[in-house]
């Protein structure tokens, strides 16, 4: 965030979307999650903690709500006068979203935050001072806090069990704010490798570590600016645009049989995660 | 003291410590700024390995003299292929030495055998370490300066580590900090345009377009040739 951005007009700025202008350019790194595939397993949770350092916080500190969890199982029942009510669970596999114009962005302090070339929300672990502020300002409430130094904390790595965090992430220290990165590290590193051989990165050539965990490919990761990939056609297919914060399908008469969405649209985020919605029984 | 002395001896002793502090206090900043010289459990002569040639003594018979002109990336052979250089397996070293029957019995190599009949890697000590939190990728630069714009790679690898070919054991010569590396990366650079990508080149020239919210204009130098900055993206070295 410059400081020319916040001296112009700032919410005439927000107001549109600058997307037309081609800004992702070859990357724009998307998702898109089948709520009917998903099954609830936690796979895609486990994974994450395995990849990407997260501290295993404990019964006491998880019911303070100082988990972290970048990818979490939101659980919603849906009793539809069904003899069990276990029969109606619903699984929402949330993380960052990666928005668009996110509202985390704008708040940092210190910009520690910021939006990068191919559509990543960044966060800088070695600039943010712990203001807390873009938790604050996240609808998706997906940030979370580091309140211990987790690697000095008893029973979160207990020796040798250091031996297993990736060395490519920072293992994070008191007082920062982490959320989920997409597997930055391993976006960057195809990255690379695509950039040495002078091409862009194939479908199929990086998967984040949860879509590489779950066991019904409910999600699915690509390039959004890449005709080929899944995700591209997937977005396509449910005629959900990234640049619009109300769908044009939606706008129709007598709604659509269409699954795509994403959450908090009309928020104007322009979240990077499309979900399909699980297809229920009464509406089959 | 008389309490309305507290204050001016409080001040003068401050702008005093203050300027040892100025006066003590090496600049990060300067263009050559010297590292501490790092005790490596064998004097590594790089001068011997990858100085330049004598001209007047072409056989190399005198070690003080000539270099040997290897390539910097015949020992760390992972500079071109991942984020770090990496320092070479003692086989390395021994792969040519035990071959080198004149020199083996310098003190330096008898010390190098010594841990080679021991089974033991050599514990040497790093000398560019940066913080667990940067993540500086060798690969990257390579590709670029020498593979895309084919430049020495002594004069690559000098741009960040100095004149190691000089040195005996390695020490730092440049700052190695964030604000050393962005101010290349904030200069305008030429972009060399190969295919549909901006190849040998980073410089994309829309890199801060999402912190401005702003198309940048085209930027041209001198000659007309379209520049570009280096990228500026946190995530890049900082994940």
């Amino acid at each position: 965030m410059s400081v020319t951005n916040l001296l112009n007009n700032w919410a005439a700025v927000r107001h549109f979307h600058p997307i037309d202008d081609k800004p992702h350019d070859p990357y724009k790194w998307a998702m898109a999650i089948d709520l009917d595939a998903c099954i609830g397993c936690n796979a895609c949770a486990v994974a994450c903690y395995a990849e990407n350092n997260l501290p295993v916080v404990g019964r006491e500190k998880f019911q303070h709500g100082q988990a972290m969890h970048w990818m979490r199982i939101e659980r919603y029942w849906n009793e539809d006068s069904r003899e069990f009510p276990d029969q109606g669970a619903e699984f929402l596999p949330m993380m960052c979203q990666q928005c668009e114009a996110a509202p985390c962005e704008t708040v940092c302090p210190v910009g520690a935050t910021n939006h990068t070339q191919d559509g990543l929300n960044s966060q800088i672990y070695n600039r943010c001072i712990g203001s807390r502020y873009c938790s604050a300002n996240c609808p998706y409430k997906v940030r979370y806090f580091n309140w211990y130094d987790y690697p000095t904390t008893d029973n979160v790595w207990p020796a040798e069990m250091n031996y297993q965090l990736n060395p490519d992430v920072t293992v994070r220290g008191k007082g920062v704010m982490e959320k989920c990165t997409f597997c930055v590290q391993r976006l960057r590193a195809a990255e690379v490798t695509a950039k040495g051989e002078g091409r862009i990165v194939r479908e199929g050539e990086v998967q984040t570590a949860c879509q590489q965990s779950c066991p019904t490919n409910a999600i699915s990761f690509g390039n959004l600016v890449d005709p080929e990939s899944r995700v591209y056609k997937q977005w396509k297919a449910q005629q959900v645009d990234l640049a619009k914060d109300e769908q044009e399908k939606d706008k129709r008469e007598g709604g659509t049989d269409l699954r795509g969405y994403r959450i908090f649209e009309d928020l104007r985020p322009y979240p990077s995660v499309m979900y399909l919605e699980r297809v229920r029984e009464s509406a089959v | 003291m008389h309490r309305y002395l507290r204050f001016p001896f409080m001040l003068a002793s401050f702008l005093v410590a203050v300027a040892c502090h100025a006066a003590t206090e090496q600049t990060l900043t300067t263009e050559d700024d010297l590292g501490p010289q790092v005790q490596q459990p064998i004097e590594f002569p790089h001068y011997r390995h990858a100085g330049n040639r004598n001209p007047v003594d072409p056989t190399n018979s005198d070690p003080t003299k000539g270099g040997m002109e290897i390539n910097c990336q015949y020992c760390h052979t992972y500079a071109r292929r991942s984020l770090t250089a990496g320092i070479p397996p003692l086989q390395k070293c021994v792969g040519c030495h035990q071959n080198i029957p004149t020199v083996r019995d310098k003190p330096r190599i008898v010390e190098l055998f010594k841990y080679w009949d021991a089974k033991k890697a050599i514990p040497w000590k790093k000398v560019h370490d940066l913080p667990d939190f940067v993540r500086f990728n060798h690969e990257r630069h390579i590709k670029r300066f020498i593979e895309q714009q084919g430049r020495p790679v002594q004069e690559v690898c000098g741009y960040c580590h100095g004149q190691v070919k000089e040195m005996v054991t390695a020490r730092r010569q440049k700052p190695i900090t964030m604000g050393w590396c962005v101010s290349c990366h904030m200069k305008e650079h030429v972009v060399v345009a190969k295919g549909a990508i901006p190849e040998g080149g980073t410089p994309i020239g829309k890199q801060d377009y999402w912190y401005t919210f702003q198309k940048p204009a085209e930027t041209r130098n001198a000659e007309g040739e379209l520049t570009a900055k280096g990228p500026n993206d946190c995530w890049l070295c900082h994940k």
